[in-house]
This record gives structure tokens, sequence and C-alpha cells, in this order.
């Protein structure tokens, strides 16, 4: 067996400790469980282009209903605050997955250094496509290709359409116990600019467990509630 | 695989090394800040999808090398009047027409892929399906007690390590489930899974074991394989709409009498 000396091993643990400095796996990690509360959100007005503006609120209200009543998938971004998160970093560093108790399906963020897929090629889905990267000990997600089904209403105005654009940024706050998660929509037939607003998310406590908010879209009691005026 | 064993045993650390664990020492409370520690347990991360190995593209010759599981009297006179409704043309298939939710153990015969994201203390299992993503929890906790117990589609979930095998045990599902032999869940049913890699990790052997005293005569067992997928695999979003014409028209309504 070679034999190494104290010198010697004095400078291996320098470079493994900047090594591990330099590391794609010492960025911060948000798994765990978080959720919004009375104060998490600070959601300006969006600026709307003119034909958004003038768009009669009842049609988005009606776009919401029927998505809800039919049980269609949620997508982004209701899934992002519909219930409590449950957000995970695959060991093996290629992809982070944020799921939460609504039957919608869970966010893929790949973060193995992937581009977009090809639209030409790529079915827009509810959650679009992301992929996600490093800023520091910032997650800055983009995300494209997203379809028009689910509940598409974006917080303080506008909604999600297949021309839709959206990059987050995430990091904790408060030692770990908050994440702060910056959206800004860009769509240039929804926003007259940009619309950015941001959630703070609160760790939730250990052992949280995930539930499971099914939906049937048979149900006909729970279709009259949804569709017919209250009584 | 055996365990991964330890190269310097206790006692006998070389005289420099000790700086070496100084440095980690340092170093590790930052650790412990940012991305959990390397795992030692294996790797089972990433896309896993069923190839019909067995038959011809229906995966029906894979389904039928799981052995019949051995059902009490009711279940297989249930089954029976099952397959002659069938047989009749009266296929009843409600959670197709209106896209329900489909349960557990559903998705892992299906051809879609689904993801295992694995960390120190929760591996989740996430489907294409028109499903809920399933939670195993591996921080030690236990199933809640009877009482407080919430049925859900994908049951309740926890996991531990034995050697290089993740083995899992639920309770608590919703029931109305088939299990592959014939069977189906129920809220009584335990199912006990053993997760292991083979075949250099390409592979993913996953050997189910259903105990329900309302549903078998004994515990059922059978294995399921399967193979990762290409490392730039992306998931897909299972298209159900109930409300689609194509959707309701893909089902035929059973005759009403």
């Amino acid at each position: 067996m070679m034999r190494l000396d104290g010198r010697l091993f004095c400078g291996l643990a320098v470079v493994a400790v900047a090594a591990l400095a330099e590391s794609p796996t010492s960025h911060p990690n948000f798994t765990g469980f978080w959720e919004l509360r009375f104060d998490s959100k600070n959601v300006p007005p969006a600026a709307l282009t003119a034909t958004m503006a003038a768009e009669d609120r009842d049609v988005q209200y009606q776009l919401d209903v029927k998505a809800i009543r039919w049980c269609h998938f949620f997508g982004v971004p209701y899934v992002m605050e519909g219930a409590t998160l449950d957000i995970l970093e695959n060991q093996s560093g290629r992809d982070i997955v944020i799921s939460s108790s609504l039957r919608s399906p869970a966010r893929h963020i790949y973060v193995d250094h992937r581009g977009h897929v090809n639209p030409d090629t790529f079915d827009p889905v509810s959650n679009g496509h992301s992929i996600g990267r490093w800023e520091g000990e910032t997650l800055v997600i983009d995300t494209i290709g997203f379809s028009s089904e689910g509940l598409t209403a974006i917080p303080g105005g506008g909604r999600r359409t297949p021309d839709s654009h959206l990059v987050e940024r995430y990091r904790l706050l408060d030692g770990g116990n908050r994440l702060s998660v910056v959206f800004s929509w860009e769509d240039s037939k929804v926003f007259a600019k940009p619309h950015t607003y941001e959630f703070r998310y609160y760790r939730a406590p250990k052992g949280t467990e995930a539930r499971e908010f099914d939906c049937s879209a048979a149900d006909t009691e729970r279709a009259k509630f949804l569709t017919e005026p209250p009584k | 695989m055996p365990p991964a064993t330890t190269k310097f045993g206790i006692g006998r650390v070389p005289p420099g090394v000790m700086l070496l664990e100084v440095a980690f020492f340092a170093i590790g409370p930052m650790l412990a800040q940012t991305s959990p520690p390397a795992a030692s347990s294996p790797d089972l991360s990433g896309f896993w999808e069923r190839r019909d190995e067995a038959g011809s593209g229906s995966f029906g010759g894979t389904l039928e090398k799981i052995p019949h599981a051995a059902l009490k009297p009711e279940i297989i006179k249930a089954n029976r009047q099952a397959a002659e409704r069938a047989a009749r043309g009266e296929v009843v298939s409600v959670a197709s027409k209106w896209c329900g939710t489909n349960l557990y153990p559903f998705f892992m015969q299906h051809s879609a892929v689904w993801e295992i994201v694995q960390t120190p203390n929760e591996i989740a299992q996430v489907p294409e399906v028109h499903t809920f993503v399933r939670h195993i929890y591996l921080d030690g906790r236990k199933h809640p007690d009877a009482a407080l117990l919430q049925p859900s589609v994908n049951g309740h979930a926890i996991g531990r390590w034995d050697g290089d095998t993740l083995v899992v045990d639920s309770v608590g599902f919703v029931g109305g489930g088939a299990t592959p032999g014939g069977g189906r869940t129920t809220p009584h049913s335990h199912l006990v899974e053993r997760f292991h890699l083979f075949d250099g990790g390409k592979q993913l052997s996953v050997t189910f074991t259903w105990d329900d005293p309302t549903v078998y005569l004994k515990p059922h067992t059978y294995e399921l394989t399967y193979h990762r997928s290409d490392s730039g695999t992306y998931a897909f979003e299972e298209y159900c709409h109930a409300d689609d014409p194509a959707q309701g028209a893909s089902v035929v309504e059973p005759k009403q009498k």
C-alpha cells in the first residue's frame, strides 16, 4: 500500500474542501413539505394587454368552473398554491419533483443541464416543460410548453396560455424555515409587461404527510353544486 | 450486490488521515445546511418502464406469468360473474369513461413510465397515469393508528432498507383496485413490497405480497420487473377529459335492466 505523509494528507484535505465548495450538490436543498399561510403572498395587479383587460371576467370564471367540475389537471400556477407542496430533490441530481395533494401531475424540473424539449415534438401539458439551474443559492426554473388545460388563472390577473413563459426563482430564507418563490410570467398576448409576484412558503412541521384530494367527474351532486347558483 | 463496507476499521487510522478527518468535521455542519450527504443505499432514482418480454405487445403474456391468487370463494364467484358480463359485451369501465383516479397498484402494471424520486427520508413514485404521487416515508415514522388513518388511493407507505433491498409496508387503501392474479384491494389490504436492482442497475425487481383476510386464503406474492429508461427521458401528462366526447365514446355503457 502506498504510504502518505501528513503534509500530503493536509493538501488533500484542502483540495477536498475546495471541491465540495464547487460541487454541484453544495447548493441549498429545498426537500420537504411547504405550505402557504395568510401572509404568504405578495401579488400586485398584472399589467394586462388591452385585449385581456377588456375581457369579461366571466370568461375566466367559466373556464375555471369547467376545469374543476370535470377534474381536469390543474397545472401551473394553481398547483403552487392549491395545497401543501412536497418538494423532493432526487439524490441523483437529475431532477427536482414538486407534488401536492391535488389530483394533478407532479412538476418535474430537470436540473441535469438538458435544454427544453423540441416544441415540434412536445405535446403541451398543464405544467409545461421545466428546466432548472443554480445561480449561487438560488434555483432558477424556466418553463415553456404549457397547454391551456386546467386552472389557468394567474395570481394578479391574466391566464396561462400555450405562449406563456414562466421564470421562477427559489431561495431559502430564515435559516431554511421559509422558501421564497418569485414568479415572472411573460406572454405578449396577455401581459403588457412581465408580471412578477412572490410567494413565501413556510416549512411544514416534521412528520407532515401528503394527502389525496380526489376528484370525481361522475359525481352528479358535486357537479350540481359547482355549476348551479347557490340555493 | 454485497453491502458496502468500510476500508479502514476503527482504531486502524493511519496518522496522516487524522488531518483529513478534521477537515471533514469542519465542513460537516456546512453540508448539513445544504444538500443531504451522499446516500449509501442503492440509487433507485430514475424513470422505470415495463417491457412486454413475454407477450406480443399487449402485456397479456407478461400478466399471464403472474400466479393465480388463492382467493376466497366469494371473490372467485364475483370474478366469474364479472367475466360473464364482459363476455356478453357489458364493458363496465366507469373509471375509464369518467377519467377516474387509478388505484394502486394499477400504474405498476401499466406500460407508461413512472419515476422514482429518492431522498434519504422519503422516496416518491411519480406516475404519468391519472393518479396521485405515492409517498414512501423512510424517516422512521410508523403507520398512523387505525382510527386516525385516512384511506387513500396509494395507501400509507413506510419503508426501510434491508441491505440493498427497499422494503415497503403499506396499509390504508381505499379499496376497489384490481391486483394481478385475480385479487383486489380493500381497506383491509396489507402490502409488503421489496424493491431491488439487478443487471448492474439497469433493471428493477419489485416483489409484491398482498395479505387480506377478506380476499385471499393465503398471502399472494408475484414479481414484476422494470427497465431503466434512457437518461434523457422526461415525463408526460396522461390526457383524460371526461367531458371530451371522444373519451365518453371510448367505453360501451353497460346494458341497463
